[in-house]
């Protein structure tokens, strides 16, 4: 192998990784409990309620995550200085608004999907609507929730690589910057150009994450359904 | 503070001929990515679905590939790597073309799945009347299960319109790149912001409105 493919390879894996599985945890925690809570509370018939999260739901699928992210990192400063925030954390946020919408509307239907006698039984039990929700609804929402969850955690990994477009320090960002020293004269860099084997290996990195997720998704699809 | 100075109807009035050639640009890149989009998971689907030697499996590795990757790893390979084998594409190729591949792999999934809901019984009548393979696919199967992928494959146009905007990456002026370098230089950071969220989602949503519409409209006559 070529002298410049460890310090390369040790870049990616050092710094950007940590900085990709930082992003990826924060969003996909976020967006589970914002979007199961906003899920929810959509299944209550209170029209306002209802109405809002919808619009909440609506706008931010409809919106390409990219122009999410430049709104959390460009707009929310211009707005109040103290929602200033670094790269990778803005790109979270961007995420979790994403995410919890798409998280609250699967929720909807998989709570919506578990039968009246359910709701009846738990009340008749003397839950209330919290109690009702949290110890009988949900646990069994969460089971036919499982595939989309698993789906929605490879699209917030492949996703996490906006924070780069911003300049946050992730595993696409890494392999940019260094495919781009690889270009400089010596001593930084050596004059080359290795774009397709830097990137390739981005794109090798990726698959071996994602890959053995969406069998999974695909695997719990099948039984769960 | 910024908030005062917030003057959306200033910033369009400035900008109109600019953003509206920018949105041009995108809906061009678009409506090339979606076509692309449509003949390959067409083409892919189909040879998906009747498990057509070598084709079939070659399309699957590349949908897993492109699955499995993220759209900016993959504008990144065509955009920075491809120039290394001699090829130079300009932005407006790499752009179109890398939203083609990804909703092609898509599509090819969704047509895969709609093909392969079409009942035997229906092929086996096209056969009965004479048809050949090709003839049967192309008056039996792709009427009915171009239908029935209808719904799955619109969600990946849309997804298609929306991944445009990742040609900010590339520089190629399309509506965000376009909105995003009027604002670094006259720092109307909200109102470039404001006019972005507006444009995409009345795309977005009057393309899922009339989707619905245009599904009842081509909905099987059985599932009416």
């Amino acid at each position: 192998m070529p002298d410049w493919v460890e310090p390369v390879a040790r870049y990616i894996l050092q710094e950007g990784l940590p900085g990709t599985l930082r992003v990826s945890a924060a969003a996909v925690v976020g967006s589970a409990l914002i979007g199961i809570l906003f899920g929810t509370l959509m299944t209550i018939r209170f029209l306002p309620l209802q109405a809002l999260i919808r619009l909440y739901v609506e706008v931010f699928r409809g919106l390409p995550i990219l122009v999410t992210v430049f709104i959390a990192f460009f707009g929310l400063p211009s707005v109040s200085t103290r929602l200033e925030f670094d790269p990778l954390t803005a790109a979270s946020i961007a995420l979790v608004l994403w995410g919890s919408a798409q998280v609250a509307e699967a929720t909807r239907g998989a709570v919506q999907s578990i039968p009246r006698e359910q709701h009846e039984a738990a009340s008749a039990l003397g839950f209330g609507w919290g109690g009702r929700h949290s110890f009988v609804i949900l646990p069994q929402a969460l089971r036919r929730l499982l595939p989309p969850f698993v789906s929605l955690l490879v699209n917030i990994i492949q996703n996490s690589t906006l924070a780069g477009v911003i300049g946050g320090l992730e595993i696409l960002e890494a392999g940019e910057r260094q495919s781009e020293r690889l270009t400089a004269i010596p001593p930084s860099g050596i004059g080359e150009i290795h774009a397709a084997e830097v990137f390739g290996g981005v794109a090798v990195l990726f698959f071996l994450i994602s890959f053995p997720l969406t069998r999974l998704a695909a695997v719990l699809e099948k039984r769960l359904v | 503070m910024l908030l005062a100075s917030y003057d959306l109807w200033a910033f369009v009035s400035a900008n109109w001929e600019e953003l509206l050639e920018a949105l041009g640009n995108t809906l061009k890149v678009s409506a090339f990515g979606v076509a692309g989009a449509f003949a390959i998971g067409v083409v892919l689907g189909a040879a998906r679905a009747h498990r057509i030697p070598v084709l079939s499996q070659l399309t699957a590795v590349y949908v897993e590939v492109v699955r499995n990757t993220p759209i900016l790893v993959q504008i990144f390979m065509i955009f920075y790597a491809l120039p290394q084998f001699g090829i130079l594409l300009n932005q407006f190729t790499v752009a179109w073309l890398s939203v083609m591949i990804w909703g092609g792999a898509f599509n090819s999934e969704n047509f895969r799945a709609g093909f392969q809901a079409v009942s035997y019984r229906y092929r086996e009548a096209g056969y009965a009347l004479g048809f050949g393979r090709f003839s049967t696919f192309l008056n039996v199967t792709l009427p009915i299960g171009g239908r029935i992928a209808l719904p799955s494959s619109i969600n990946t146009y849309i997804s298609v319109v929306k991944n445009t905007s990742l040609m900010y990456v590339i520089g190629y002026s399309e509506l965000t790149t376009t909105a995003l370098n009027i604002s670094n230089q006259s720092l109307e950071t909200l109102e470039a912001l404001t006019v972005l969220a507006v444009v995409y989602l009345a795309l977005v949503w009057t393309l899922s409105v009339s989707i619905r519409l245009l599904e009842a409209r081509l909905a099987l006559p059985e599932s009416r």
